[in-house]
């Protein structure tokens, strides 16, 4: 079991504007070669700035990070601009939930993918094309070669993703990190992407890490689940532990609030409140002010991540 | 509730009454020109929305579902009159718009809140500037504007202390829809047309914002226009549904009669295709394959044929209306349905599900 990626003590604040932002807080993880994790969590708990973190893509003026990540070897907060330049794309490459921010309007798809493979590989600009097609043919795009010669904006959503796919996939990545790339698409079109990025993995050995807050998703393409809250992991284990013996008081709640055991004009059940501000983060357990088991020992100080049988942990002094 | 609330009965706007649609639209078509192509010649267009027509009940939420590109956002553009239809016309509470009601008069009671939550908010405003927007410019005074906005911002669930002032970027996704919400609320609207307004939320949140749309359609006498491919979320939210493929209606009907038992073959599909909540049981081949076929050149007949199993020889000369095969039941765009279609199906007045899902399995050679 060798880890491709590993993240430990990942911390990010932001200190742009007013009082500092700290998005995530003390998060470990590790995603074994050719498997998939997927971050779970709610709006604002930092999933897309812990995932952007893999490519050291926040503003550097702005934004303080601290804590180690090593991909494949590499120390990505070690690592030169140029050094850091020649994993993006090779080592780690993304995709996103917009199509649009990876796509560039005024390029064909063609144009963009051998443009990055020429960039970034000594090959022809035919052998370039060629391998532009054959990626367009791996993610399922029909047509292709004519495909090829299409705008970003000509193009359904599903099939933007599918080519964003492809560009991502153009300098053979060993990690794909998809943030939320399903989450705009209609059923029968997420549920190929799903398969295909599960093929992918499969065949290309990809590890991937998943960003989602659709609980249905998760379950379909993850091999283990990390639930954020607030910038840090509070539950973390394989897809049925999470499923089915949910430990974390915040867990517990998004399962019940699912749509899908309600009746049509039921009133959903809701984890009350909202999510902390996170410049002003309660003391100790940060789901405490919405928790329903909350104790004066809760708000001493953040549970830590205990880990249990079968690799199931959970951050939760009375789970 | 699928009731209309009281507000209806009281709301100084209404003109026909509850039995009255609040929108009607007949025949809706937009064609968009292919660049590098020629613009009159067939195979020149994009059939975006190709003959659409449907009412929105008042008080009612109408359900749309269908694949990425089967027209639904066009439908929402041109019923806000973002975009001009090529034919149809559009009947705003027994008023042509655009002919009896004038356009400016329409849009103020049709708002929209849509898919990408960033985009759709400047970012170079405030929170508070982006709500007071709609209002100033339809002549509110600043003071009451901004009252509405505070008042607005708390009922959406934004404490107004400590988010007016601040900038999109500085909000997550979920709390950007919330905004986006209220935005749309600040001119007083009867119908809002949701495009995807949950997709981008995380499911505590979601359920939140759902509970809150109830409460809004309750308390402001709305009707809704829900569109999403969250067939978990239509399936909880909708009176009726509709269901778009390739710029046309495939089925309309009540929500629990068309997730109980759809009518349509891509109905059922499209219903197979949600994901299973089961780890040992997942998905292992797409329901359906392939995006939709290209709408420059639209399958001729049944749209659907190219990838539909029930699909039979007739499926590809004629194109199915719209039909109820039995009283009571959703009506569906499917020859199987019609008694002397000439499918060897049209027999049988309704389709047991299992049946259809079984030979919806997907074959290569489609
Ligand atoms: N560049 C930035 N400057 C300041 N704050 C930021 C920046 N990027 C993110 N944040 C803040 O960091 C927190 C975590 O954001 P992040 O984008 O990781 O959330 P998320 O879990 O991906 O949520 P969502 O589901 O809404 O995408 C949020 O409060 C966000 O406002
Ligand atoms: N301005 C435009 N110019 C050309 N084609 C367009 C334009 N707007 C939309 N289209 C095309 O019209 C068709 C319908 O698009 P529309 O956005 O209505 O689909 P949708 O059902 O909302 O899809 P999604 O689920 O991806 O949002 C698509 O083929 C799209 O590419
Ligand atoms: S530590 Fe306390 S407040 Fe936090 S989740 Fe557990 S019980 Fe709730
Ligand atoms: S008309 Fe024919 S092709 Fe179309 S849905 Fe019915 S059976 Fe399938
Ligand atoms: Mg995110
Ligand atoms: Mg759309």
């Amino acid at each position: 079991m060798s880890n491709l990626v590993s993240i430990e003590g990942l911390t990010v604040t932001f200190t742009g504007r007013g009082k500092p932002v700290r998005a995530v807080d003390h998060v470990s993880l590790e995603v074994e070669k050719g498997s998939v994790l997927v971050l779970l969590g709610e709006s604002g708990s930092g999933k897309s700035v812990t995932l952007r973190s893999l490519l050291r893509l926040h503003p550097e003026k702005t934004s303080k990070v601290s804590g180690r990540i090593i991909v494949d070897g590499h120390d990505i907060m070690a690592l030169s601009k140029t050094g850091i330049g020649d994993v993006r794309g090779r080592t780690v490459s993304m995709i996103f939930q917009e199509p649009m921010l990876a796509l560039d309007p005024v390029y064909t798809l063609g144009q963009q993918i051998t443009e990055t493979i020429l960039r970034h590989e000594n090959v022809t600009p035919e052998q370039a094309h060629a391998r532009a097609l054959e990626l367009f043919e791996k993610v399922q795009i029909p047509s292709p070669e004519r495909r090829l010669n299409a705008y970003p904006h000509e193009m359904s959503g599903g099939m933007r993703q599918r080519a964003m796919i492809a560009l991502a996939l153009a300098c053979r990545p060993k990690v794909l990190l998809a943030d939320e790339p399903t989450t705009a698409l209609d059923a029968t079109v997420q549920i190929q992407i799903l398969l295909l990025l599960r093929a992918l993995q499969r065949e290309l050995g990809l590890s991937i890490v998943f960003v989602t807050h659709d609980i249905g998703v998760a379950v379909e393409i993850a091999d283990k689940i990390a639930v954020m809250y607030a910038g840090r992991i509070v539950e973390s284990g394989s897809v049925a532990d999470i499923l089915h013996t949910p430990r974390h008081p915040y867990t517990q709640g998004l399962l019940a609030s699912r749509v899908e055991r309600a009746k049509k004009g039921d009133r959903l059940k809701t984890i009350p409140g909202s999510p902390p501000d996170l410049t002003a983060l309660p003391p100790g357990c940060a789901f405490a002010p919405r928790c329903d088991k909350t104790t004066a020992a809760c708000r001493e100080q953040v549970p830590s991540l205990v880990t249990g049988a079968y690799d199931h942990a959970v951050a939760c002094i009375h789970a | 509730m699928s009731t209309a609330p009281d507000t209806l009965a009281t709301d100084p706007r209404d003109r026909g009454g509850p039995a009255q649609s609040l929108l009607s639209i007949n025949g809706l078509v937009k064609h968009f020109p292919v660049k590098g192509s020629g613009f009159f010649g067939r195979g020149g267009v994009v059939r975006a929305v190709d003959g659409v027509s449907f009412d929105i009940r008042k008080g009612e939420t109408l359900g749309v579902v269908g694949e990425s590109g089967c027209g639904k956002s066009t439908t929402a553009r041109l019923l806000m009159h973002l975009i001009k239809p090529d034919h149809g016309e559009i009947i705003f509470d027994g008023e042509k718009v655009g002919i009896d009601l004038p356009l400016s008069e329409y849009r103020r009671q049709v708002q929209m809140v849509f898919q990408d939550s960033y985009a759709s908010l400047n970012p170079r405003l405030t929170i508070e500037d982006s709500i007071t927007f709609g209002p100033r410019i339809h002549g509110m005074a600043e003071t009451a504007a901004r009252a509405k906005a505070h008042d607005l911002l708390a009922r959406v669930g934004l404490d107004p202390s400590r988010f007016a002032g601040r900038y999109p970027h500085e909000l997550s996704g979920g709390q950007r829809q919330r905004v986006n919400i209220a935005r749309a609320l600040a001119l007083d609207p009867r119908l809002l047309i949701l495009d995807e307004a949950v997709s981008a939320l995380d499911k505590s949140v979601e359920a939140q914002v759902l509970n809150l749309l109830q409460d809004l359609k309750a308390d402001f006498g709305l009707t809704y226009m829900f569109i999403s491919h969250d067939l978990n979320v239509v399936r909880f939210m909708v009176d009726r549904v509709m269901v778009m493929y390739l710029g046309t209606v495939a089925e309309l009907g009540e929500g629990e009669a068309v997730f109980a038992s759809p009518s349509h073959p891509y109905t059922a599909a499209l219903l197979a295709s949600m994901p299973k909540m089961d780890p040992s049981e997942r998905t292992i081949e797409a329901p359906l394959t392939g995006d939709p076929p290209n709408p420059i050149n639209p399958p001729s007949g049944c749209r659907f044929h190219p990838r539909c199993k029930l699909a039979e020889p007739v499926c590809a000369t004629i194109q199915p209306s719209l039909t109820a095969s039995a009283p009571g039941t959703s009506q569906a765009a499917c020859l199987a349905l019609v008694p002397q279609s000439g499918h060897t199906l049209a027999a049988r007045l309704s389709l047991p599900v299992p049946d259809i899902e079984s030979m919806l399995m997907p074959e290569a050679s489609a």
